[in-house]
């Protein structure tokens, strides 16, 4: 089985400093796997190089089997979806226009967005603008985002943070439907305690280096 | 705000189609959207345009109240001002994508020369009212002759207005993410813009005198057709550089 | 042994022979400058053109080679386009300004002003001047060595075109045209005064090789003092707070 993303002794230097060194990583059709480590021990940077997004100094690894560092990244970056520290959202648009513009973006239908806005529970809402919309709201937007491309790699960062209990359900969701469809999701942490339940595997990253702490948690 | 939906939904294949959206397509999405964004920030309107205007009127009172000298200098001065603040309008922080938003756009494929030419256009609107308005503070103030022909200087605002703001968006998508992007940027810009600056006040030179203005107005779609292509071919580069 | 694969790296055959090279070059130009026979009209004086001729014909080469090495990175996207690029750039601003400073002090008594803007050279090469310190300004900024080199290539690259733009855009709307006639073009140049003046554009292309050569070796040993420091990733910097030791209870 074609794994998701398989990353071999992944090297990142961001400037001067070395943040990835060596990093062996594997996500397979199904799985959800969950990266914990302490600040600045390089999960974003690893949530980067899967998104493709980052090209790494050394190592090899392929996401939806583009190899990395190729061309061949292009035809893959619309499966892979990226929810980072930050929503990404314009602040003068209304939290529905935000959907609406990516559903164009992507070439989807209104409909489709609308839906995504629904099953979030933001659809009362969707006229608030995004600047001046609470952290969580802006966060469900992100997810609603997922949930409308419907990504194959779901990659989250620190997804739970500030969402109330019934949100962080959402996020269980979104990660429950990309793996239902045979895909995979890595959500990165700085605490276990925050992966939420869909996790199937956990591995502890330190200092640029990975460790895998075992299998269910 | 309510409870959110979360029955499992039946798998699938994803949703996104194969291929984005025509270029063509995310050009015009592009700038419809900076159009949309910044129309309800309202800086240009509310900021550029007044301090434009203000500083039209800084070199009158520098220089006296020389109602002659003021005539024959007011469409320079006007096309000074109008480059400098211009480029203000296409770097202004909030036309700047932040990392996330970026990080999107190249995930969901938005070719990254029609997002670099949606802004560009959107841009060079906004320039356009900027122009009109220090054009008719700089008849107002200065005085200068009009010229038989005046029906031609929109022609011309409309190619500066371009011109412009593809300078500046080139640069600032060059310092794009940088700590010293707003200082940085205009410096890199402002050698582009000087083509622009010079055909420019070469036209209005001519209309007052009733010459001609073909060559300059040529020399205006040629640096505006070059500043074209060179955004098209770095567009790509300077999507790699981000990572 | 670094990451390049090697130690400290040697001084090139090349670089060890250019800057004797030069020093003699340049020493020769000097003779030759000294014994040219003086100007009829302005005697001695002109002879500051033999470091002004020489210094703009370099700052339009070491652009062209900035622009060439952009381009060259940006087809190859190898490091050595970028070292080159960078550093004629470095090499390049400081013949500029010569130019602009030796230009101007030679154009006072010829025109009356420190500075003519009829005159579309010395204009275009102003605006290089700045072209030139942007660029300089943008490696400063960025931190990621690939990044940089990337940014900086594409902004040397579009760099070409600004030159000659601004000086196609000032010759033709903005130049008074009888400046022209009065810069010594050769046309009015005695025999000895060229080949004084020949001498010296060898003698200063030699100088620009040994500069450049050396400015690139510089750059390469601060590629590897960039990748010799920390060893240490970046996580390390950061510990748990001492939270036992807080507050006054």
């Amino acid at each position: 089985m074609t794994p998701i993303a398989a990353l071999d002794g992944i090297e990142v230097r961001l400037g001067r400093l070395p943040v990835l060194r060596g990093v062996d990583f594997m996500v397979s059709p199904g799985e959800a796997v969950g990266v914990v480590g302490p600040n600045g021990s390089g999960k974003t940077t690893l949530l980067r190089v899967l998104a493709t997004l980052l090209r790494p100094g050394g190592g090899s690894g392929t996401v939806l089997g583009a190899p990395l560092g190729t061309d061949q990244v292009r035809r893959v970056r619309r499966r892979i979806g990226l929810a980072g520290h930050q929503p990404a959202l314009w602040n003068e648009l209304t939290l529905r226009e935000n959907l609406m513009a990516i559903a164009r973006l992507s070439g989807l239908g209104e409909t489709a967005a609308d839906d995504a806005l629904y099953r979030v529970g933001l659809t009362g809402a969707g006229g608030r603008s995004a600047g001046r919309s609470s952290h969580g709201m802006r966060r469900r937007v992100d997810l609603a985002r997922l949930l409308l491309t419907r990504p194959r790699l779901v990659l989250l960062d620190e997804a739970a943070a500030g969402l109330d209990r019934s949100a962080r359900l959402l996020v269980d969701a979104v990660v429950a439907e990309a793996l239902g469809s045979g895909g995979g999701a890595v959500l990165v942490s700085h605490d276990a305690e925050h992966l939420g339940a869909a996790v199937t595997r956990v591995v502890e990253i330190e200092d640029g280096g990975m460790r895998v702490s075992g299998g269910r948690r | 705000m309510t409870e959110p939906v979360t029955t499992t939904v039946s798998a699938g294949p994803g949703a996104v189609p194969d291929s984005p959206p025509g270029s063509l397509h995310q050009l015009f999405e592009t700038a419809r959207r900076e159009l949309v964004l910044e129309g309800r920030a309202g800086e240009v309107w509310g900021i550029v345009i007044p301090f434009g205007a203000l500083a039209l009127i800084l070199l009158p009172l520098a220089l006296g109240p020389d109602v002659p000298l003021l005539a024959r200098v007011g469409p320079a001065v006007f096309w000074v001002v109008a480059l400098l603040f211009g480029m203000l309008i296409a770097l202004r922080q909030s036309s700047a994508d932040p990392a996330e938003l970026r990080d999107l756009q190249r995930l969901l494929e938005v070719d990254p020369a029609a997002r670099l030419v949606g802004k560009a256009l959107a841009g060079a609107v906004w320039l356009l009212g900027l122009l009109l308005v220090l054009g008719a503070a700089t008849v107002v103030l200065y005085a200068p002759a009009i010229p038989v022909r005046w029906w031609m200087v929109p022609v011309v605002l409309m190619l500066v207005a371009l011109g412009v703001a593809m300078a500046a968006t080139l640069a600032g998508e060059v310092a794009a993410g940088l700590r010293s992007r707003s200082t940085l940027a205009p410096l890199l810009a402002a050698p582009l813009g000087i083509p622009v600056l010079v055909a420019a006040a070469e036209t209005t030179d001519r209309l007052q005198v009733g010459g001609s203005i073909l060559t300059p107005t040529l020399l205006l779609v040629m640096v505006d057709l070059i500043l074209a292509i060179v955004i098209v071919l770095a567009a790509g580069p300077l999507e790699d550089a981000t990572s | 042994m670094t990451q390049t694969g090697s130690a400290l790296p040697p001084p090139s055959r090349a670089r060890r022979l250019l800057e004797p090279l030069a020093l003699l070059a340049l020493l020769a130009g000097l003779w030759f400058a000294m014994t040219a026979p003086p100007d009829a009209t302005q005697g001695d004086f002109y002879r500051i053109l033999y470091i002004h001729v020489p210094s703009a014909w370099l700052a339009f080469l070491a652009f062209g080679v900035t622009a060439v090495g952009s381009i060259g990175y940006l087809i190859g996207r190898r490091r050595s386009w970028d070292r080159v690029a960078a550093a004629s750039a470095s090499v390049g601003v400081v013949f500029t300004a010569l130019t602009l400073v030796t230009g101007s002090i030679w154009g006072r008594p010829v025109w009356g002003v420190w500075w003519d803007f009829g005159d579309a050279r010395l204009m275009s090469t102003a605006i290089m001047f700045f072209v030139y310190l942007g660029y300089l300004a943008l490696r400063r900024t960025v931190e990621d060595p690939e990044t940089r080199a990337l940014r900086s290539a594409v902004l040397g690259a579009v760099a070409v075109i600004q030159v000659p733009l601004v000086y196609f855009s000032v010759n033709l709307f903005r130049t008074l045209h009888q400046t022209q006639t009065i810069r010594p073009d050769g046309a009015a140049m005695e025999p000895e005064m060229l080949l004084a003046l020949l001498v010296n554009v060898v003698a200063f292309t030699v100088l620009y090789a040994a500069l450049l050569a050396r400015r690139i070796e510089v750059g390469r040993l601060e590629e590897i003092a960039e990748e010799l420091t920390p060893a240490e990733p970046a996580g390390r910097a950061v510990q748990p707070p001492p939270l036992g030791e807080v507050g006054g209870g």
